[in-house]
């Protein structure tokens, strides 16, 4: 089956003034450093890790919204660019953003009828009384009502507005969906609801989802795969149960350790050493080996390759742990 | 029936303290000025008694009602018994249309400008800023006075050159503001739904800095109008015989000790309408947008 | 900081050549000064002759690079209207406008500058509404009509002093008191609105919390802080100085560089009017280059900022 979008190394690096003032040479900001990975259409991917990994921007440079510095991305066989060119504009049609802030996502003077209106105006989708009338079908698809149509994004709750990002996603039905921290902004007990939304209009619309959290444990309920990133680069991707109850990546086996439940409450988890290193100054060989617990020589010389292992996640790490339950590997 | 009334008046006196803290007494006042001589503008053409230019030979240098004069020529007569009143209003709807399009072409220079440095950036921006300094730097009244003098002096060409006054300031407020809006989620979302340049500036970003744009015009409004008195003045701005209130005090003067009302109307016309623009400007500007200095 | 100097001065000369081209191009692109001066029903013969005489057969291109060439050479021109040298037209002009700029600028500085820290320091009283009253009637009351009412005041009613003319140095008094005036209240405005800022600054209250003397806190910390968005007017002021005067000449008869200035565009003088658009550019634009560099030593962190290739160590 081929896949809806194939992402090929994927390089994203920003040329910064380094420290010492003026005098600093220029040095290499590796945002995305080689990032590859596909979904196939109806399929949730979602990519994890803490912030400043580079999750943003993979989503920016996916879209085409950001220009890449190398790699390649395809959607639905058409290479997307980032020149703001006819077909860049076309492609809009077809792949659509929810961001994480809804209430800035919203321009504050329009109604919430004009702004869900206008991607499709912008397009030059059908009559003006169409457009009103495929604007209240999806608004009433992601659950507002058509007494919202008028009122102002400020006039909103947070779970209200982020309904309208996605309306306005979702009137030029497209196939795909990137989800940049869609939740984080919202309040906990409105959060559960807009996940539920998100997996309903997955499967009503068959949309595509690249869903981006810094939490596991909301990915793990919304994603058919899950590939996490460290220092710009994925370290391990698969089933999310299986990287959940046995990551084979140090970094995840921390991620998975630090998320509270009944059962590790209260007891030693796998915690980070150490802060996160900047991606200024990636250590070298594997990125990670300054907080890693197993680090050993070969970690500090040599980068780890993004390798399958035997269920059929993928690794990158030269000794990942294999089949050890996470609690255990605390 | 005393008792039952107190707490009524009370609410009423918060009421009009709250008010008034709103709508502060000056600026009420202001705004009426404004609003009057709006309609005096407007209604120009009716309010007249005279024709601006008509003659009165037997009537000259007549004096106003308040001086002793009679009611054929309520704010007197000038040394061609001409009316003044008839030429202040037509005076007041002049400067009043010479500041008003001249602000417009300033903003729109300053606004177009505005958001290509902030759309482009790089060398673009880089001229339109080495243009807005240029501007602040030199002096303008010098200049205005050259190209007057030597492209001659029709209205069209009069309001054109004040439309360049003021125009380097909001392209500079515009810049900045739409550097700004464009860091902000809303312009970034709707370019990215596939919206052109044109559209996420003209429907996105300007209606979200209009406030601003608007006291920032304001502000220019009674620039204007004191350069176009001036220019008037000096017998270099509006040309008889058509007349504005700078024009009208410039020619008044040669009968300063003689009619000094020719010269009086004219001039407290300017003084209030410039104080009052002011006013509501720096009021608007509190409300609005606090950030503008 | 040498940097810094001259990457200022680059750009004041860069403004001085823009300025003045493009007040040749404007200038002579427009009208044809021959039949300006002449004017239209003038004999062809004479027209041709003037024409030939000022050199105005030759393109413009060759008439803007001669005027470069003799402005480099310290060639001003000769006025259109009587031969003389334009320069020394100009010239002995400066002195008698300085006459009345110069006491009003002092008298700006002086009231603008000390009645906008009254006001600041002493904020919503009386006295800050006193002078914010004084401060907003000052610039919305337009130069000649606060002079006119002077001289009808002073002149005609009271008969104090004359109204109009240059005799003697109480001639200067009202044009003095007329351009003081405008400018203080421009002035006290922006040193009061300065003021209130850096009052408000935290290192101010800190130094209050630590417990040192008020007076102290505000001439040891405010007014140097506060100096320098005030110097930018005072610069704009002192570069003011030979043309800031136009209309306030105008209203006095004080034959002073801005009266010159209109008659010379009333007889369309064009090397004259050129002569003093490069006077007061370079005037301006050299003020400017002094408020710039004096910001660089009261400021250090506008040399990196605004020199852009300033080097850190300076």
């Amino acid at each position: 089956m081929s896949a809806l979008l194939e992402v090929e190394g994927l390089v994203k690096h920003y040329h910064v003034r380094g420290g010492g003032g003026l005098f600093g040479a220029p040095v290499v900001l590796k945002a995305v450093d080689g990032v590859s990975f596909a979904i196939p259409a109806g399929r949730t991917l979602g990519l994890v890790g803490e912030s400043g990994c580079g999750k943003s921007t993979t989503a920016r440079l996916v879209l085409g919204t950001l220009a890449r510095d190398g790699g390649q991305v395809m959607f639905d066989g058409e290479p997307v660019g980032s020149v703001r060119d006819t077909r860049w504009r076309a492609q809009r049609r077809a792949m659509q953003m929810v961001y994480q802030d809804p209430l800035s996502a919203l321009d504050r003077r329009l109604t919430v009828g004009k702004q869900v209106v206008e991607p499709a105006l912008v397009h030059g989708l059908g009559a003006s009384a169409e457009r009103h009338e495929k604007a209240l079908t999806i608004m009433d698809a992601v659950g507002l009502s058509s007494r919202f149509f008028d009122r102002y994004p400020h006039e909103l709750s947070g779970g209200q507005r982020q309904r309208v990002v996605l309306a306005r996603a979702l009137i030029l039905s497209p196939k795909l969906l990137v989800c940049d921290e869609p939740i984080s902004a919202l309040d906990v007990s409105i959060q559960a609801q807009v996940i539920n939304l998100l997996v309903d209009l997955q499967e009503k619309f068959s949309l595509t989802y690249l869903f981006i959290s810094h939490d596991l444990k909301v990915v793990r309920q919304v994603a058919h795969e899950v590939a996490v990133m460290y220092l710009g680069r994925i370290v391990e991707r698969g089933d999310p149960e299986a990287l959940f109850h046995a990551p084979a990546h140090p970094y995840t086996q921390a991620l998975v350790g630090a998320i509270p439940t009944p059962r590790t409450r209260g007891r030693a988890r796998a915690a980070l050493q150490g802060d996160p290193p900047s991606p200024i100054n990636t250590p070298p060989g594997c990125s990670f080996h300054p907080r890693c617990p197993r680090a050993e020589a070969r970690c500090r010389s040599e980068a780890p390759l993004l390798r399958p292992l035997a269920d059929g996640r993928f690794a990158a790490c030269h000794f990942p742990v294999l089949s050890t339950p996470a609690r255990e590997a605390a | 029936m005393t008792d039952a009334s107190l707490p009524s008046t009370e609410v009423e006196t918060s009421r009009r303290r709250r008010f008034f803290r709103a709508w502060p007494p000056a600026v009420l006042l202001a705004l009426a000025w404004i609003a009057f001589i709006a309609l005096v503008s407007i209604f120009a053409d009716w309010l007249k008694p005279y024709d601006f230019m008509a003659l009165d030979l037997r009537d000259r240098l007549a004096e106003p009602v308040f001086m002793g004069g009679t009611f054929r020529h309520l704010l007197g007569s000038d040394e061609l018994g001409r009316d003044v009143l008839s030429r202040l209003i037509e005076s007041v709807r002049m400067s009043l249309v010479i500041a008003f399009l001249s602000t417009l072409i300033a903003a729109a220079i300053g606004v177009s400008l505005g958001f290509l440095a902030a759309h482009f950036r790089g060398w673009v921006e880089q001229v339109i800023l080495g243009a807005i300094d240029f501007m602040a730097a030199i002096p303008f009244l010098i200049i205005a006075l050259a190209v007057l003098a030597f492209f001659g002096n029709t209205l069209t060409l009069f309001i054109l050159l004040m439309g360049m006054h003021g125009w380097e300031r909001i392209a500079r407020i515009t810049r900045g503001l739409a550097i700004a809006a464009k860091e902000q989620g809303y312009a970034a979302a709707a370019s990215e739904i596939g919206a052109s340049p044109f559209r996420v500036y003209g429907a996105h970003i300007l209606p979200n800095i209009a406030s601003t744009l608007i006291v920032a015009m304001t502000l220019n409004i009674p620039e204007v109008i004191l350069l176009e008195s001036g220019l008037s003045f000096l017998g270099l701005g509006v040309q008889p015989p058509l007349t504005s209130l700078g024009n009208m005090v410039g020619y008044g003067r040669e009968y300063i000790q003689t009619a000094p009302w020719i010269l009086l109307s004219p001039a407290v016309v300017i003084i209030l309408t410039t104080l009052a623009v002011s006013v509501v400007g720096d009021w608007l500007r509190d409300r609005l947008d606090p950030t503008l200095r | 900081m040498l940097g810094y100097v001259a990457s200022r001065a680059f750009r004041a000369l860069v403004t001085i050549l823009l300025v003045l081209t493009f007040a040749f191009f404007i200038l002579n692109a427009t009208g044809d000064p021959a039949i300006l001066i002449l004017s239209a029903d003038a004999p062809p013969e004479a027209i041709e002759a003037f024409r030939e005489e000022w050199g105005l057969n030759a393109p413009l291109w060759k008439q803007y690079i001669g005027y470069l060439w003799n402005l480099a050479h310290g060639e001003l021109g000769r006025s259109m209207r009587d031969g003389r040298d334009a320069w020394a037209v100009v010239s002995e002009r400066i002195p008698v406008t300085l006459a009345i700029t110069i006491p009003a600028l002092i008298i700006k500085l002086v009231i603008g500058i000390s009645a906008g820290i009254v006001a600041a320091l002493w904020r919503d009283t009386w006295v800050d509404r006193l002078v914010m009253a004084f401060s907003v009637t000052g610039y919305t009351v337009p130069s000649f009509v606060l002079g006119l009412a002077l001289m009808l005041v002073f002149a005609v009613q009271l008969g104090w002093l004359p109204a109009a003319g240059a005799d003697s140095w109480r001639h200067a008094i009202l044009p003095i008191i007329t351009l003081g005036v405008a400018g203080a209240a421009v002035l006290a405005r922006f040193t009061r609105s300065a003021m209130l800022e850096v009052l408000g600054q935290p290192f101010i209250r800190t130094g209050l919390a630590k417990g040192l003397v008020w007076r102290a806190v505000v001439i040891g910390h405010a007014f140097p802080n506060a100096a320098i968005p005030t110097l930018t007017i005072a610069g704009f002021m002192i570069g003011s100085l030979v043309a800031g005067a136009v209309v306030v000449e105008s209203v006095f008869a004080w034959p002073g560089v801005g009266r010159l200035l209109v008659s010379a565009v009333g007889n369309r003088d064009l090397m004259v009017v050129q002569a003093i658009l490069l006077l007061v550019t370079v005037t301006m634009v050299s003020a400017n280059l002094i408020v710039d560099i004096v910001y660089g030593f009261v400021d250090p962190r506008l040399r990196t900022a605004r020199g852009g290739q300033a080097r850190g160590g300076t």
